[in-house]
């Protein structure tokens, strides 16, 4: 009797098929993993296909009318390429021969969509990067009300602001954060609780007031303005995050710096600042995406066509064309999106470290 | 030596100011001084001109007894939250966050990145999404599915069904949130709790039931709160979405305040109802408090020369 025969209860030793158990336990998993994608994938669908349509129209669309056709089309390419390449993945082991289906994969889909759509991609309705007056143009000139600024001067405030705001982060939540990380002072734990009941807090609720308070010491309706309270409200976050940074430096090279002469602050910005410039990466990252994509405050605080921002001008060329020309707002809509999926996709490696806080468990 | 005692006093406070100063005055001005504002406003008359004639409990007054659409606004907001908080932003998240967690890693990973998306696109373009896929005639995305696949008639949810629309759009950005904290989570429970539990014999659903949901107690609970709080006082797209309308069908608590304050300028009604949001908002954050690490927090700082 070997050791690997099975002993079912105290009764005859039964001989497995230790062969036929593997492929069944492999059966089990692969059969588990792919309802577990198919899964996934058939709720996933959903998200990825109006980004899907919102492409396709910005660059397909001509004023009056979208075709359909193309989106389907792509998707009869597109959808089958990812499940063949998914099947690869899962039985073939070897990862060249997974890069090589792949790449052939990607050259057959490449192919057929340039072959089956690619003479109905155009670049037309981006044509409101260069002409201001487009809104005119779509809509017959009797119609159309307001002047549009030009989309750079849209841009261009939109920049400010989230530049402005992310310096305005940076600087104030590295002070506080390495300073409730590193000092005892009186309230220490007082203030602590308190940013953490104003970081719980929703700043939404404050709107009305806000606005009275711009109003009462003259910053409403400028980009001033909406900085300060964009930075403000969204402080109490950042602090956490910068102070869970510092934590993590060791105490001795701030301890060895000062031995060596170095004074408290130029340890803090000659020695500890540079040990959590990921954090800083991290927290710049962050807070410009935030200040990119706001609407409620700055449709609430910024009035005057010449201060509005992207998600402003975004949402006025909507409002004027959509019903003539989807094509335009989509293209207008690619533009401002762009910025901030370039951010995360490339600094993601950088938005997973922050934590904040820690939640029992 | 008092002297020297002075000194040390002096760079005490001037690194104080020098560190904390900036934020206390930004929370201070931005912050804690609108709250207070608020509490006033609540008790003025303050209407278009933004001037402030008397005080008065004139807006308590009419907001319980004469304002008939506060009703048919806390419905909804009722609606709203309970069932966008439990379809999706808690149970579809924990889904998420069991299933990328069992597949392979990489395509957990992708598939997270695929539901973060909403989170990272600006809410205007999200909102556009939206307006694209329900677009009531036969070029909405939605309506391409139905009329071709199903051989329905085109349907318009957006004036039809306004309540569910809401629900979907803002269930789809909600989820991503407790996805990422549910997943750290899970990672964060001992490997060999699920070998053990496999020796033992347990299948994928007792493993879930015994092991990983225990773990996500805490984090469970304080998403909850944390969630409702945010669905309770965010109205922002549902205002580009839907406007609050048809009529006032989608107008939730917080974007009746809102729509009072900067659609009919009645700006210290407006003020008083977000006071009541204003007091809700404390009262979650002083227990989402309570569910923070408190001590790994609050441990004393380490280095305290100045």
């Amino acid at each position: 009797m070997s050791a690997h025969d099975l002993v079912v209860d105290g009764g005859a030793p039964v001989r497995a098929d230790w062969l036929a158990l593997a492929r069944r336990s492999w059966r089990r998993r692969v059969g588990g993993q792919s309802m577990l994608l198919a899964f996934l994938i058939v709720v996933s669908a959903p998200i990825v296909l109006p980004y899907f349509w919102m492409m396709v129209i910005a660059f397909t669309a001509r004023t009056g009318g979208v075709g359909s056709d193309v989106l389907w089309t792509a998707c009869a390419v597109i959808a089958p390429a990812v499940l063949i390449y998914s099947i690869v993945h899962m039985t073939v082991a070897a990862p060249r021969l997974r890069l090589i289906a792949g790449a052939i994969l990607l050259v057959v889909v490449g192919g057929l969509l340039a072959a089956l759509i690619g003479g109905r991609l155009h670049l037309d309705n981006f044509r409101f990067l260069w002409r201001a007056d487009f809104v005119e143009e779509v809509r017959s000139k009797a119609t159309s009300g307001a002047q549009f600024p030009s989309v750079w001067n849209a841009f261009f405030n939109s920049l400010l602001l989230a530049v402005a705001q992310t310096l305005i982060i940076l600087t104030v939540s590295s002070l506080a954060g390495y300073y409730i990380s590193r000092f005892a002072f009186r309230g220490r734990s007082a203030f602590l609780q308190g940013m953490l009941v104003l970081h719980a807090f929703p700043a939404m609720t404050l709107i009305i007031p806000i606005f009275m308070m711009l109003y009462w010491i003259g910053l409403l309706d400028t980009i001033a303005g909406v900085m300060l309270v964009l930075a403000a409200i969204e402080l109490p976050f950042y602090v956490f995050v910068m102070k869970g940074f510092f934590d993590g430096v060791p105490w001795d090279i701030e301890m060895s710096a000062m031995t060596d002469g170095a004074t408290r602050r130029q340890a803090f910005y000659m020695v500890v600042l540079p040990q959590v410039r990921f954090g800083l990466i991290a927290v710049a990252v962050f807070a410009f995406i935030r200040a990119w994509e706001e609407y409620i405050f700055v449709r609430t605080f910024l009035i005057e066509n010449k201060n509005w921002v992207m998600s402003l001008y975004l949402f006025w060329v909507s409002d004027d064309v959509m019903g003539v020309d989807y094509g335009i707002v989509a293209a207008v809509a690619v533009f401002y999106v762009l910025p901030s999926f370039l951010l995360y996709i490339f600094c993601q490696k950088y938005l997973t470290q922050m934590t904040i806080g820690g939640i029992k468990g | 030596m008092p002297d020297h005692a002075r000194a040390q006093a002096r760079r005490e406070w001037a690194n104080f100011g020098l560190f904390l100063g900036p934020a206390l005055l930004l929370l201070f001005v931005f912050f804690v001084a609108p709250i207070v504002i608020d509490l006033v406003l609540a008790f003025t008359d303050m209407g278009r001109t933004l001037a402030v004639g008397k005080f008065t409990f004139e807006n308590f007054e009419r907001m319980f007894t004469r304002d008939t659409r506060l009703l048919g606004a806390l419905g909804v907001t009722f609606v709203f939250v309970l069932l966008t908080l439990g379809i999706f932003n808690v149970t579809f998240a924990l889904m998420l966050a069991l299933m990328t967690t069992a597949v392979p890693p990489r395509l957990g990973a992708f598939f997270r990145a695929v539901w973060l998306l909403p989170r990272m696109s600006p809410s205007v373009v999200y909102a556009l999404l939206w307006l694209w896929v329900v677009d009531p005639n036969e070029r909405g995305l939605l309506n391409q599915i139905v009329i071709n696949v199903f051989d329905m008639p085109a349907i318009d949810l957006r004036n039809n069904h306004p309540l569910l629309l809401i629900i979907l759009a803002n269930g789809f950005i909600g989820a991503s949130l407790g996805m990422l904290i549910f997943t750290s989570a899970i990672r964060s429970i001992p490997e060999h709790l699920f070998h053990a539990a496999r020796v033992d014999g347990a299948g994928a659903f007792a493993i879930v039931r015994h092991i990983t949901l225990p773990a996500l107690r805490w984090p469970i609970s304080y998403m909850t709160i944390h969630q409702s709080l945010s669905l309770l006082v965010s109205f922002e797209y549902i205002l580009l979405i839907t406007g609050g309308g048809p009529f006032y069908d989608t107008t939730v608590f917080s974007l009746y305040a809102y729509r009072r304050a900067f659609e009919t300028g009645e700006y210290a009604y407006g003020a008083a109802l977000s006071l009541i949001l204003v007091v809700i908002g404390v009262v979650a954050a002083l227990a989402l408090w309570r569910l923070m690490d408190m001590k790994q927090l609050l441990q004393p700082p380490r280095i305290e020369v100045h």
